[in-house]
């Protein structure tokens, strides 16, 4: 792809978001960023992975940490910082690349390559998706569900101005349950191709 | 009665809003500090002698303050304490000269090679070293650069950092306990009792030292398996591979280093003169610190000598430096003073006072392990500097309601208690943030339980022989 290209997709837990996310991916043969990321980091910095993992996508714990002069002793904030900085830099660096979560709509908001989307589904969809994937109770399903919710949202709140999920951030905010995962990817993937048809 | 609620709902506010750490700490306690002035003393105590010894700026311009008065009038733990205050300016502005010119990093680099780049001499030397140094700078600075050296030759060297970054902290902690100025609690109870350095030397330093061979015998033990993976030091380039940490953290490195592609310790100083500048600054510091209760010279005056010193022979990096100075903290300490000034004018330290005498039916013995361990418990959950600052007046009024109570020997536990409990946790003390800080963002993030693991027993162990030595030599 000649222009630079940045798709971030936030998403619902179990709404589906990681998998349209893949697709667009795919279709617009872009390298993929999720949990990965932390490996690309490890590698580069030539480190164990797994240390990395236990702190993902999870939101600085206030009794558990403080701040002296800058440092912050959060491991939950040290991986944050680190995945930042290495989106930025990809950003600086002209690649194009989709991300999933880690707040990429807001610390990448200043470049214009960027279209960001939020994938919601209603809560059925939702529990039914998580049911079969993880193999859980209805019951379980919902706990997880909104115990993930709570936590990217904590996340999320926690490193941006911005609010998670709130429309007025993303450039589109799409109910996949309305249309299905497979359909949602065209709309997103056919917003995307008429926003790169308008560049100059 | 009014005065006294709201001087301890400003003062848990205050602690509460430290220990979240939502607003930076500095706008904590000088907010809740105007608080104090305007609400307790202003509005409740209607009390302008309050707000003027809270304040405590008259002090600055005595001669006494400096040391420079034939006579010293008696101490005083009431108010801003401004002799902590300058002196810990004076301190960063040298230790940031000294940073500048690339003091600490030669230091570390030389000291490994000394040893020859050799994991488990490097490993109690660097303890050794943090010890040494948090006697005399801030063990935030000592940690900052040991931790990234060690982070650094365990790169090179290929070894897991995280067990000697743990152990310099812990030792960086112990250090600072042994000496007036090695950490901000020590320099609020000796700035307010009137204890020299010497008096900590022989008194906390010996119980310090004691403890330094313990703590590296048991860290040794603990850590040994981990650092095992010694790297065979070689002159051959060819024998040397890349070093892989993911590799190193998981199997027993026999492979060979070649000594000759470590960095040189010189390449670490950046300004030749100015090192050699910064050298004698420093050991003038020392020395001026060893002989102050000879020369009469009082910390505050030590403080801004060295301040002096180092920005007119820092040239055109003056401004450099003094931007550098973490005034955020200076802050902190100013606002801190002026809450517990409200709880020292509401007379409620007297009330806990009380209430320590109480329950230690005035045994000193008692009276010295509640501080001890009621000091270590809570400094390793909240920052052991308001707490010291509060219990400086505690303990004075302690030991003047209690006959046979020398203030001393509670100053000697509240100075262990505060100085080791802050190392049990990492959020205890300055120093393991900074550490642990330094380790994450070098790809090894140490969470609760790697930390407490390791370190929380140290710390067990270390105050039980610091309660055994106080008993033993002051009872």
């Amino acid at each position: 792809m000649a222009e630079q290209l940045i798709i971030s997709i936030g998403r619902e837990y179990g709404s589906g978001g990681h998998r349209i996310a893949e697709k667009l991916a795919k279709r617009f043969s872009l390298p993929f960023y999720d949990r990965n990321l932390l490996d690309e980091i490890a590698n580069e910095k030539n480190l164990n992975q797994h240390d990395f993992h236990l702190y993902d996508e999870s939101p600085r714990k206030f009794f558990s940490s403080r701040n002296v002069r800058g440092y912050s002793n959060s491991p939950e904030e040290v991986v944050a910082r680190m995945q930042f900085d290495f989106l930025k830099r990809k950003a600086e660096q002209g690649e194009s690349f989709v991300i999933v979560g880690r707040c990429s709509e807001d610390i990448l908001k200043e470049y214009e390559a960027l279209m960001s989307f939020f994938i919601i589904a209603d809560f059925e969809t939702k529990l039914e998706r998580i049911q079969k994937l993880r193999g859980v109770s209805r019951e379980e399903a919902e706990a997880i569900i909104r115990r993930h919710d709570k936590k990217r949202q904590a996340y999320h709140n926690y490193y941006c101005q911005t609010k998670w999920g709130d429309a007025r951030n993303y450039d589109l905010t799409v109910n996949c349950s309305r249309l299905g995962l497979g359909i949602t990817t065209d709309l997103l993937e056919g917003f995307i191709r008429a926003k790169l048809r308008e560049q100059p | 009665m009014a005065a006294q609620i709201a001087a301890v709902l400003i003062f848990i506010a205050m602690f509460v809003m430290v220990v979240i750490d939502k607003i930076e700490r500095q706008y904590v306690t000088l907010g809740c500090g105007l608080l104090t002035l305007g609400l307790v003393f202003g509005l409740l105590m209607r009390d302008v002698n309050a707000i003027v010894e809270t304040l405590n700026l008259k002090s600055i311009i005595t001669l006494e303050f400096w040391g420079l008065a034939k006579e010293t009038a008696g101490e005083s733990t009431t108010g801003i304490n401004w002799a902590t205050i300058i002196f810990i300016a004076g301190m960063m502005i040298m230790v940031e000269g000294m940073a500048r010119v690339g003091f600490f990093r030669w230091l570390c680099m030389m000291i490994a090679k000394l040893v020859h780049y050799k994991t488990i001499p490097i490993f109690i030397t660097f303890m050794i070293m943090s010890f040494v140094l948090a006697m005399f700078i801030d063990s935030i600075t000592v940690i900052l650069f040991l931790a990234a050296v060690t982070v650094e030759l365990s790169q090179l060297l290929k070894f897991n950092p995280v067990p000697m970054i743990l152990s310099e902290i812990f030792c960086a902690n112990l250090g600072g306990s042994a000496t007036v100025c090695g950490d901000p609690p020590n320099i609020i109870i000796g700035t307010s009792l009137g204890l020299s350095f010497f008096d900590f030397l022989q008194n906390t330093g010996v119980i310090a030292l004691v403890c330094l061979v313990v703590t590296v015998v048991y860290f040794y033990l603990v850590f040994r398996k981990q650092l095992k993976g010694e790297v065979k030091t070689s002159a051959n380039k060819s024998e040397i591979s890349h070093p892989r940490v993911i590799e190193a953290a998981a199997h027993p490195i026999e492979e060979a280093v070649n000594v000759a592609e470590m960095p040189d310790p010189k390449s670490a100083i950046t300004d030749k003169k100015g090192f050699v500048i910064s050298c004698i600054i420093f050991a003038c510091a020392v020395i001026l610190l060893v002989t102050h209760a000879q020369t009469g010279l009082t910390v505050a005056f030590i403080g801004t000598l060295i301040a002096i010193l180092t920005l007119i022979t820092s040239g055109k990096n003056m401004g450099t430096i003094l931007k550098k100075v973490d005034y955020k903290t200076l802050l902190f300490f100013i606002g801190l003073f002026i809450v517990v000034g409200g709880l020292e004018q509401t007379g409620i330290l007297e009330v806990v006072a009380g209430f320590i005498g109480k329950i230690s039916g005035g045994n000193g013995m008692v009276m010295v392990a509640i501080i001890i361990w009621c000091s270590a418990i809570a400094s390793a959950f909240v920052d052991n500097i308001p707490f010291a600052a509060t219990m400086v007046p505690i303990i004075s009024e302690l030991a003047g309601a209690s006959a046979g109570i020398d203030i001393r020997t509670l100053a000697w536990g509240l100075s262990m208690g505060t100085d080791i409990g802050g190392s049990a946790t990492p959020i205890g003390a300055s120093a393991n943030v900074v550490g642990t800080s330094v380790a994450a963002k070098g790809g090894y993030p140490i969470g609760w339980g790697k930390y407490c693991l390791k370190v929380a027993p140290a710390t067990i162990l270390v105050l039980i022989v610091s309660t055994i030595w106080i008993f033993v030599r002051y009872f």
